[in-house]
């Protein structure tokens, strides 16, 4: 039982990180119809901005993250605004599009920060907390901390602002949106930004628990990607139940396969799908494709 | 312009609206070819005609919504010609869409709060939300519903009360009547002449000549993307070709 309870909570932090991975996905997804492919690359972005911030500048770790997320923002901008022109048009283009978007930034950060990675120190000096006998790491804390309120806040900006309801009704019929008065492409753009300003948070935070590397992305978006599929493509809650769920599932696999875990937790997240296709809150969204 | 019941129909603002030389081109196909029209202020006027003459392809395009060569839009002394689809709102032009298009995932009054986007949300809002559900009172019972969960005539008149909340100065319907039983196309005709009482400049565009004849004062009969015939819609209604073909008389 200790041993279970050590284990899953272990688990959570890397699960609120493909949390916040996920919900960016999910948030680009449910506004554009879109799969963001360059989104674990913007992950990855994030994580090297928030660390070069935090390493190089020696300023605290909660500006670094700030910065790192206003600037990561600014590339989600870009990427929609290059894209905005295929929008409605040629589809099929666009999802290309954000695969090269991908490799590029790749590309880019081996040419800025090199090919090798970097480790980051933890920024949470403190000694981790007993509790129940059970060892508790206070960074881990720190991470569903930052993640909840980022999801809260993201609810909150969906939910009870004039933007967040717009965002939702270009998702719904960018058309009738048009008709209101919305600007669709600026809409597009915003959720973008947002979904990259996830994708830093989660860069930022995971630093410090792996290590900061060009190919990070790849590994991190797939996560990220899976957890927002399991949890229903398009749903917040389920980005973030389906964030918990590979986190949790991954800490539990590496536990008992090691060098197999990866395979294991994709086996049962295959399994899940081929049972409930939608996900877990599967829901309505747009349908584009 | 207001959708208040007690407001004189002298509210209006008395802008016409002139469209000359209307043509929609979709890959070789010419869907409206060089068509003109006036929407006299505080009138309503009327687009009839078949399934595909290009009524729809009309109105889309006098939105901005597909591309378009035109050589005039005007509303009163505004030059419409180039302001883009989203910007027609702030213009005074509400639109009513073809198959309702409703965001079909919010609940019904942020349906509602959305079509007053262009305008700032504070009381004045909350007027115009009171005078729709006044006009609309199933709305209101519904108001916390998903739109996608009410039916179709529902959604037609949530699809008329949202283009109402931007406080339009002239209302573009496009088939509002379509796949509505005869009842419920009754009380969409009650809400457009009471609309028309009111003052509201409207320009329908209907399959339903009989439903266009008692909503408007003047209609246009459309036939392979040209208008082919015009006059009032009491007129209309008598012409022998008008009933032969559109009323099955």
């Amino acid at each position: 039982m200790q041993v279970f309870l050590q284990t899953f909570i272990g688990g959570m932090s890397l699960g609120a990180i493909y949390a916040l991975v996920a919900l960016g996905f999910s948030l680009v997804f449910r506004t554009m119809g879109l799969v963001n492919f360059s989104h674990g690359n913007v992950v990855m972005i994030g994580a090297y901005l928030a660390s070069t911030f935090y390493l190089s500048t020696k300023l605290p770790f909660a500006l670094a993250m700030v910065l790192a997320v206003g600037g990561t923002g600014l590339i989600g901008v870009i990427i929609e605004r290059v894209l905005r022109p295929l929008e409605n048009k040629d589809f099929d283009l666009m999802l290309i599009g954000t695969i090269g978007f991908g490799i590029v930034l790749e590309a880019l950060a081996i040419i800025i920060w090199g090919a090798t990675g970097n480790a980051v120190p933890n920024p949470v000096a403190s000694a981790p907390l007993q509790l129940f006998g059970l060892r508790i790491r206070t960074y881990d804390l720190v991470v569903l901390a930052i993640a909840a309120t980022a999801a809260v806040l993201l609810v909150f900006f969906l939910q009870s602002t004039k933007r967040g309801a717009a965002m939702q009704a270009v998702a719904m019929d960018h058309e009738a949106a048009t008709a209101v008065g919305i600007h669709v492409g600026r809409s597009n753009a915003l959720a973008f930004m947002l979904g990259a300003g996830l994708a830093a948070l989660a860069g930022g935070l995971v630093g410090p628990l792996l290590y900061v590397n060009p190919t990070m992305g790849g590994a991190l978006g797939i996560k990220g990607f899976a957890a927002a599929i399991l949890g229903g493509f398009g749903s917040i809650p389920g980005a973030i139940v389906g964030g918990f769920a590979i986190g949790v599932l991954d800490a539990f696999t590496a536990g008992h396969f090691q060098g197999y875990s990866e395979l294991v937790t994709f086996l049962v997240f295959t399994v899940v799908i081929m049972i409930r296709p939608t996900g877990i809150f599967g829901e309505r969204t747009v349908n584009r494709a | 312009m207001s959708i208040d019941t007690d407001s004189p129909a002298t509210a209006t603002t008395g802008a016409d609206f002139t469209v000359e030389g209307l043509t929609v081109h979709y890959g070789g196909v010419c869907a409206v070819n060089g068509i003109s029209l006036t929407v006299p202020a505080g009138r309503s006027v009327g687009l009839i005609g078949a399934n595909g003459a290009g009524k729809t392809s009309a109105l889309r395009a006098l939105m901005g919504l597909v591309p378009r060569k035109v050589s005039a839009v005007r509303f009163g002394d505004t030059d419409l010609a180039r302001v883009k689809a989203r910007d027609m709102v702030r213009h005074g032009i509400g639109y009513v869409p073809e198959g309702r298009h409703v965001f079909v995932g919010l609940p019904v009054e942020k349906n509602l709060l959305l079509g007053a986007y262009a305008r700032p949300w504070d009381a004045a809002t909350r007027a115009s939300l009171a005078e729709v559900y006044e006009l609309f009172p199933v709305l209101e019972e519904m108001k916390d519903r998903l739109a996608g969960a009410l039916s179709g005539g529902q959604q037609q008149m949530l699809a008329i009360g949202r283009a109402l909340m931007s406080q339009p100065k002239l209302l573009l319907l496009d088939e509002p009547s379509m796949g509505l039983s005869p009842k419920l196309v009754e009380t969409i005709l009650a809400v457009l002449q009471r609309l028309k009482g009111q003052g509201l400049s409207m320009l329908l565009v209907e399959q339903n000549a009989k439903l266009t004849f008692e909503a408007t004062s003047t209609c246009l009969v459309m036939e392979h993307g040209e208008v082919v015939l015009s006059g009032t819609s009491a007129e209309l209604s008598h012409d022998a070709r008008v009933r032969k073909i559109y009323l099955g008389l």
